[in-house]
């Protein structure tokens, strides 16, 4: 019985098209990504250490293509092929006929159950064949390993294959259970936004084995087992069925099986069960008077029928109120709502956090998050009701009763296209009294209402042309089903397509609202709606034709065929269709084309491989100058005008030369900023002395003068240039460097002296394409040459500066150096500056309307140029650059300057960076963030302005050579600056969490590695290692040699060092300084910190107590650790442990009304053997123990370090290849 | 305001001919299309309601191309088609004033009074806030005539308006209707041949997109009268009969085959003369080839 359903359900689903076109469209999506992985594209090639045939990687391609927006997809698919293997006998009336049947019901549930889904399998297995398929093409290419079996198959078998099983159970459930896929349309939505709020949630650490356990998908899980995995366990390891995953696993597949069985004891095998009706019937109450009978109908009321123009218009408006009622309450639209509402409410308490401190709720943040969610809620609505409006006549067979009234349908489509624009601006207007509330809830009542009133607006713009596509789309086919699927190729597929082959055009982007700016505090919308109205017309004017054709083509009456369509509307079509189709068109031609012409025309629109092209051909070229020598800038005097009203701006100066070789220089190289159709421009620009230009690269900014008198060594000649920047076009004023209010620019912008490596094609794939030599990431740590050059400029070492910046009235200019005096002259303000000391050649210019707050440091004036509203945090700079001040000068040495600035810039970008004297700090970070009134809390702003604070010393006075390892001494000194003077303001405890941030990212940062990751002594600009593993070492560092001690040789570093160069330090010649004051004992730890990745698996591995009869407890620990030295790739070899490491014990201590854990012991012991067994007495009931329990060392699970009491130890596997780091699963655990 | 149809044709992709060669003048009052199933009698309706084009022909309502004004014909148009359907949860009244609206109804107060009377004189008001899909077969046909009343029209489309009701409400419904003839053209199409008796002026008979016979139903019983004949015989003998005889229709009586024979004279012994009915008009027009 159950055979000859199953086989059935099966047979007459393979019999039908639909199976096949699933499994094509899955099919080809996945060949393709995979052919693009393969490299079978003509597209730009980056390096990177993983292959992308591994389990994991295959893993990540069928999660991801089977979640957000796609996961929409394959539920809509798996409905269409699994909820309704019931629920269609129902449907086309036959279960009747089936129930009489001597079948049975386990028969019968089962196998259609199975049925559907051997077809969702099949189907499914489109995603495996296509990507394997894909991958295939590059086999042999280094970016392939070896083909195995396994890890295509393994993947399909841990993630689709139940993740088939629980979507299809549930659909399937709800279906058969309510009669109607509806509701588990709806669930489908539902799950896909608890996926993307998974995803969000685990930006707090904490956060992150709670998402993994209950996201349905298992994606969250793998991301978890597998977060600190190296390229080397990426490529080699199977997808590990252990902890979160396992877990997560068996978790849903419980859930299904739960789902299934309690849905086949409900299921009635009879022909009488009732529909699932929601809500009780209404009772109705009678009120109006009857009319009276009348005895013909010839005394029926007479009326008048009106069909005026006007007449028509107030019909519209009344289908129009008609239709959006019918939205309103439809089940999808309050759905819809709801989860945008719950979306916002779950998710914003994670945006933008920066060591888990949030922001104020300033109003462009929530407005970008209601954007956020309920643009997507709305495109969904739009989509699915759509063909809900559309064919809603037909499915209720009440399209012959509509179809013979006297309306227009004209008048039919436009109540349509009004109702859901009303619609999704009620939808918005949800979504923005939401956020209101949000700000308020949070005490931030300085709404700012336009932002929401422009967001209405401005998304009601773009839903307008969705809802115009998606009933056109529609009313094109001639079924929904396919009407969706069309509707869904402009939104999902081209923008695909044109990914994975890098073409990139204004005018096929669906829908695009030109660039546009995030709002700002500072600079407002900052010229967003330059070109929205364009890109508004554009996509208007296409619209608007394919309404009209539409209009031609509407469904009414019994014809479907869309040539029986055009027959029909011949009879009622003039010319006048046709005449509006030519106007529209030309419309969106000609607005097309001015967009083309200002984003394509005007500026340089050179395609990404072809610009890798470009680069190669010119590395050819001028490589043979690299070495030839040249002068060195010594001092630097501009004039920088700059023009906030258009964007312009002006910069005339000059460069001191001096020759410091030993050789005569006869060729002068500049590199300036330059292009094809350049925006810069350059009237003047010459040597002092007569000199002929040799070569002229105008397109690549390249130009070489042949001096007549060669410069003789330490001659100096002058070099005086004035650019002019002018935007091309209308567009092209959006991205000028120069804004309204908020302009920062920097010295980048200037002519450079000497061949610049940094324009070299930096992959390594890609050089190799085009017959270039492999390129080091960074010269080696000894190389002599390099040495020469600081790693922030490679043409001048330390100059002389002054400016005279120039802004207009009502702004003030900001550059490097002190005021001198300012003056104004017409509509513009000048401000001289000049700098008393020898500076870098790295400096900044600001322009903006700004408040000030100034302060004292002893001798030092300390200013904070702000924008008004902005106040929040800057008490806390002030203290933070006063503390700094104070334990800098203490332990390093004086600070150079006599002022320190603070300049807001607009959050165009988020980060703060250190110009002499002067520190540029984005809006975005620190001025806004919320310092939450907590024990724990990091201060970020404190954090970030000690660190800004300290680059004044490290990269301000010591600079290190242009090789490996120099960050070291900028960055992560910086780091280690910041985090002592934070630890003196908050106490030892508030580090703990901060570290622990800095160490999830260090080994989440290296697992993302695409060259090789580097000993910290030879970091190679590696953020995860320079800032993030830095600071865990340099901490560990100080706690082991003392802070006294450490800060001793550091400072005798920078005595040595300062203002020093060429040659430049290395970090070779810091570390030898530590070295110096480090015991024999620990010189071991030198080693191990900075010239080696050295990784450890510390862990309990059991721990008790017992109670003495003097009160006191006897606690017993036994721990372990193993030691780990990791290549660049990740492959790790054991190593002997002997070294010092700290165990604790901690109990629970009452804290005014919060508990806390504090240490009961202590103690620093040495690891001598793999495993040790510790016995202490203490006084107090012992709550955890552990072994490096504040994580001073970089170890791979940092989870297991602590156990508590009472609760059993996970053994970690202590193997050097399979790197799975074990986790306890410990939920309720407090930090 | 006459209804004229010329040579009007369609032919469906296929490959079946619904309306072959099409010719009818209606006059104001009942005009009954009998037809079995497929014999192109939706099609001919739906042509003349505006839902459909021919492939060639004319049509014209007084002085209204069927054709080419179509939202002319719309809007002096009552049409109840075969197959319908209503939105789920709008009540009666709610959709029935939707229809006013769509029909050119603006004003309130006026839309108001004729959605009341009609409600009330299809026997429709006490249930008026009730969903329209919950109503009961009849009362959805009867709901069907309401909108289909709306406005002024001037011709009227009924499609097998009386299928599946039980007999109350079909005479419930045939009163409607003999009234509604009073005024208007109105085409009523059914494969009930009572209906056409009862209700009709003038009927054609169509099959196979031909029109077989045109005329009034007496006009129609006497073209056939004596020529009926009737016999009573064992189910096994049937098929032979069949065979040998010009044998229009037979039903199942007491266990035994009765059928009708039509003949100018007497077929064979046993034969006994009846009188004609419209239904031997009928069953004789589409067996005969």
């Amino acid at each position: 019985m159950f055979r000859e359903i199953y086989a059935f359900e099966v047979r007459s689903g393979l019999r039908r098209p639909y199976p096949y076109v699933y499994f094509a469209i899955l099919f080809v999506l996945t060949l393709l990504l995979g052919m693009a992985a393969a490299g079978v594209f003509s597209t730009t090639r980056t390096d990177s250490l993983t292959t992308v045939n591994s389990a994991s990687a295959v893993a990540r391609i069928l999660l991801g293509t089977s979640s957000s927006i796609f996961g929409l997809m394959i539920n809509v698919l798996l409905i269409s092929t699994m909820a309704t293997v019931i629920q269609k006998d129902y449907q086309y009336n036959i279960h009747p006929l089936f129930f009489t049947k001597p079948i049975s019901k386990p028969g019968y549930f089962f196998g259609r159950f199975l049925g559907g889904m051997t077809l969702a399998v099949f189907i499914l297995s489109g995603q495996l064949i296509g990507f394997w398929l894909g991958t295939l093409f590059g086999m042999g290419k280094p970016m392939m390993g070896p083909f195995l079996a396994m890890n295509f198959i393994q993947p399909f078998l841990v993630f689709t294959l139940p993740n088939i099983l629980f979507l299809g159970v549930l659909f399937f459930s709800l279906t058969t259970y309510t009669r109607t896929t509806m509701a588990a349309y709806i669930v489908a939505i539902v799950l896909m936004v608890l996926q993307l709020a998974s995803d969000t949630i685990t930006g707090n650490i904490d956060n992150k084995m709670l998402a993994a356990l209950l996201e349905p998908t298992g994606t969250q899980a793998l991301q978890m087992v597998t977060q600190y995995w190296s390229p080397a366990e990426r490529n080699l390891n199977l997808i590990p069925l252990t902890d979160a995953l396992l877990y997560n696993r068996l978790l849903w597949m419980g859930i299904s099986m739960l789902i299934c069985a309690i849905s086949y004891r409900g299921f009635a095998f009879s022909q009488f069960l009732q529909p699932l009706r929601l809500f009780g019937r209404k009772k109705r109450t009678e009120d109006a008077e009857a009319p009276p009978v009348i005895a013909s109908l010839d005394q029926l009321p007479r009326v008048r029928q009106e069909f005026s123009q006007r007449a028509s218009w107030r019909l519209t408006w009344w289908l129009t109120r008609f239709e959006l009622r019918k939205m309103v309450t439809s089940v999808l639209f309050i759905i819809m709502c709801l989860l945008g509402v719950g979306f916002m409410i779950l998710v914003v308490r994670f945006m933008d956090l920066m060591y888990e401190s949030s922001t104020y709720m300033v109003t462009y943040k929530i407005v970008e998050s209601v954007e956020g969610s309920t643009i997507l809620f709305m495109l969904i609505f739009i989509i699915f009701y759509a063909g809900t409006s559309l064919w809603r006549d037909r499915e209720t067979r009440m399209h012959e009763l509509t179809g013979v009234t006297p309306v227009n349908n004209g008048a039919l489509f436009f109540s349509k296209l009004m109702a859901f624009t009303l619609a999704s601006m009620l939808m918005q207007s949800v979504g923005a009294v939401t956020g209101m509330l949000i700000q308020l809830y949070n005490g931030f009542t300085d709404i700012d209402f336009f932002q929401y009133l422009v967001m209405i607006l401005r998304n009601a713009a773009i839903g307008v042309v969705f809802v115009a596509w998606a009933l056109s789309l529609q009313v094109y086919s001639t079924n929904k089903y396919l009407g969706f699927f069309l509707t869904l190729v402009p939104v999902i597929i081209l923008p695909i397509v044109l990914g994975i082959f890098e073409v990139g055009s204004p005018l096929l982007d669906f829908n695009s609202t030109g660039d546009s700016m995030p709002y700002s505090d500072m600079n407002g919308y900052g010229g967003s709606f330059l070109q929205w109205p364009f890109y508004r017309l554009y996509w208007f004017s296409l619209s608007a034709f394919l309404i009209v054709l539409a209009l031609l083509l509407y469904p009414r009456g019994k014809e479907a065929s869309i040539r029986a369509r055009w027959k029909l509307s011949q009879s009622v079509r003039n010319n006048r269709p046709l005449l509006l189709m030519v106007v529209f068109l030309t419309m969106a031609l000609a607005s097309g084309g001015f967009i083309y012409y200002q984003t394509r025309v005007l500026v340089d629109d050179t395609k990404p491989k072809d610009r890798e092209r470009d680069m190669a051909a010119l590395e050819k070229r001028f490589v043979k100058y690299k070495d030839m020598p040249q002068p060195r800038i010594v001092s630097v005097s501009l004039e920088v005008d700059i023009f906030p009203g258009n964007k312009t701006l002006r910069i005339a100066g000059g460069y001191m030369l001096k020759n410091n070789t030993t050789t005569r220089i006869d060729t002068l190289y500049i590199d300036y900023r330059s292009g094809k159709k350049s925006p810069y421009h350059y009237p003047v620009m010459k040597p002092s002395t007569p000199a002929t230009v040799v070569v002229d690269d105008v397109d690549h900014g390249i130009r070489l003068y042949k001096l007549k008198q060669p410069i003789l060594p330490g001659d100096s000649i002058k070099f005086d240039f004035e650019m002019k920047y002018i935007p091309n076009g209308l567009f092209a004023r959006m991205s000028s460097p120069i804004v309204d209010n908020g302009t920062f620019i920097n010295s980048s912008l200037l002519p450079t002296i000497g061949y610049n490596e940094g324009a070299e094609l930096s992959q390594n794939r890609a050089r190799k394409e085009y017959g270039l030599k492999p390129k080091e990431r960074m010269p080696r740590i000894d190389d002599s040459a390099a040495l020469m050059r600081n790693y922030i400029s490679s043409d001048a070492d330390w100059i002389r500066f002054e400016a005279t910046v120039s802004t207009e009235v009502g702004q003030r200019a900001i550059a490097p150096g002190y005021l001198v005096k300012d003056w104004k002259k017409g509509d513009r303000h000048y401000f001289q500056y000049k700098m008393d000391s020898p500076i870098l050649h790295f400096f900044s210019f600001l322009s903006a309307d700004y408040s000030l707050r100034k302060d004292r440091w002893n001798d030092v004036a300390i200013e904070i140029w702000y924008q008004k509203g902005h106040e929040y945090n800057i008490d806390r700079m002030i203290a933070s650059i006063k503390k700094s001040l104070d334990y800098y000068t203490k332990h390093f040495g004086p600070y150079q300057h006599r002022q320190v600035r603070i300049l807001e810039f607009p959050r165009y970008s988020s980060f703060a960076q250190s110009f002499p004297n002067t520190i540029p700090f984005s809006e975005a970070i620190g001025f806004i963030t919320k310092v939450e009134d907590k024990e724990d809390a990091i201060d970020v702003p404190f954090y970030i302005t000690a660190h800004e604070v300290a680059h004044q010393w490290w990269a301000h006075q010591v600079i290190g050579g242009n090789v490996q390892g120099s960050v070291l001494m900028s960055e992560t000194m910086s780091q280690y600056s910041a985090l002592m003077v934070m630890q003196q303001e908050y106490g030892k405890e508030a580090m703990k969490k901060f570290l622990k941030y800095e160490m999830d990212r260090y080994l989440m940062g290296r697992t993302a590695e695409w060259r090789g990751e580097m000993p910290l002594m030879l970091v190679e600009n590696q953020q995860y290692i320079h800032y993030n593993k830095g600071s865990v070492v340099m901490y560990a560092l100080q706690d082991f040699l003392g802070e006294e001690t450490l800060n001793g040789a550091i400072r005798t570093y920078l005595n040595k060092t300062k203002f020093s160069g060429p040659p430049y330090t290395n970090a070779r010649d810091f570390v030898a300084h530590i070295r110096a004051v480090t015991p024999d004992s620990l010189q071991y730890l030198v080693t191990d910190l900075f010239e080696r990745i050295t990784i450890y698996e510390n862990y309990v591995k059991a721990l008790d107590y017992k109670r003495l009869p003097d009160s006191s407890y006897q606690v017993t620990l036994t721990v372990g650790s193993a030691k780990f030295y990791s290549d660049s790739l990740g492959k790790q070899k054991k190593a002997d442990v002997n070294d010092y490491m700290d165990v604790a014990i901690f109990t629970k201590k009452q804290d005014g009304t919060k508990t806390k854990e504090s240490p009961l012991i202590v103690q620093r012991i040495r690891m001598d053997k793999p495993e040790k067994t510790f016995t202490w007495n203490v006084k107090s009931k012992p709550h955890s123990a552990g072994i490096d329990p504040y994580l001073k060392l970089i170890d791979r699970t940092p989870s297991n370090n602590s156990c508590n009491f009472g609760e059993k130890p996970v053994i970690p596997d202590l193997s050097a290849g399979g790197g799975m780091p074990a986790i306890m699963l410990n939920m309720g655990k407090k930090e | 305001m006459n209804l004229i149809i010329r040579d009007l044709v369609k032919t469906y992709t296929n490959g079946v001919k619904a309306l072959n060669q099409i010719n009818l003048t209606l006059e104001k009052g009942m005009f009954g299309l009998l037809g079995p199933n497929g014999a192109g009698k939706s099609t001919l309706m739906r042509t003349i309601a505006t839902l459909q084009d021919p492939d060639s022909g004319s049509i014209t309502l007084g002085d209204i191309d069927v054709i080419a004004q179509k939202q002319e014909v719309r809007k002096v148009l009552g049409y109840l088609p075969q197959d319908f359907g209503f939105y789920p949860k709008v009540s009666g009244v709610e959709l029935l004033n939707h229809f006013a609206i769509l029909k050119g109804i603006s004003d309130k107060k006026e839309r108001k009074e004729i959605v009341d009377a009609l409600l009330q004189q299809t026997n429709l008001f006490e249930d008026r806030k009730r969903n329209v899909s919950e109503y009961s077969g009849g009362m959805r046909q009867r709901f069907g005539i309401a909108q289909a009343l709306l406005g002024n029209p001037k011709l009227i489309i009924v499609d097998e308006p009386t299928a599946g009701l039980d007999p109350m409400e079909r005479n419930r419904f045939h009163n409607i209707l003999s009234e509604i003839g009073e005024q208007v053209i109105v085409i009523l199409s059914t494969h009930i041949v009572d209906d056409v008796r009862t209700l009709c002026n003038r009927m054609v008979v169509m099959n196979h997109g031909t029109i077989l016979l045109e005329g009034t139903p007496s006009e129609a019983v006497a073209s056939v009268q004596g020529r009926i004949w009737r016999k009573a015989v064992d189910k096994s003998e049937m098929a032979e009969y069949r065979h040998r005889l010009p044998v229009i229709s037979h039903h199942v009586s007491e266990g035994r085959m009765v059928m009708h024979v039509m003949s100018d004279d007497r077929p064979e012994e046993g034969f006994e003369p009846v009188d004609a009915t419209l239904e031997d008009v009928y069953f004789s027009t589409i067996t005969q080839k």
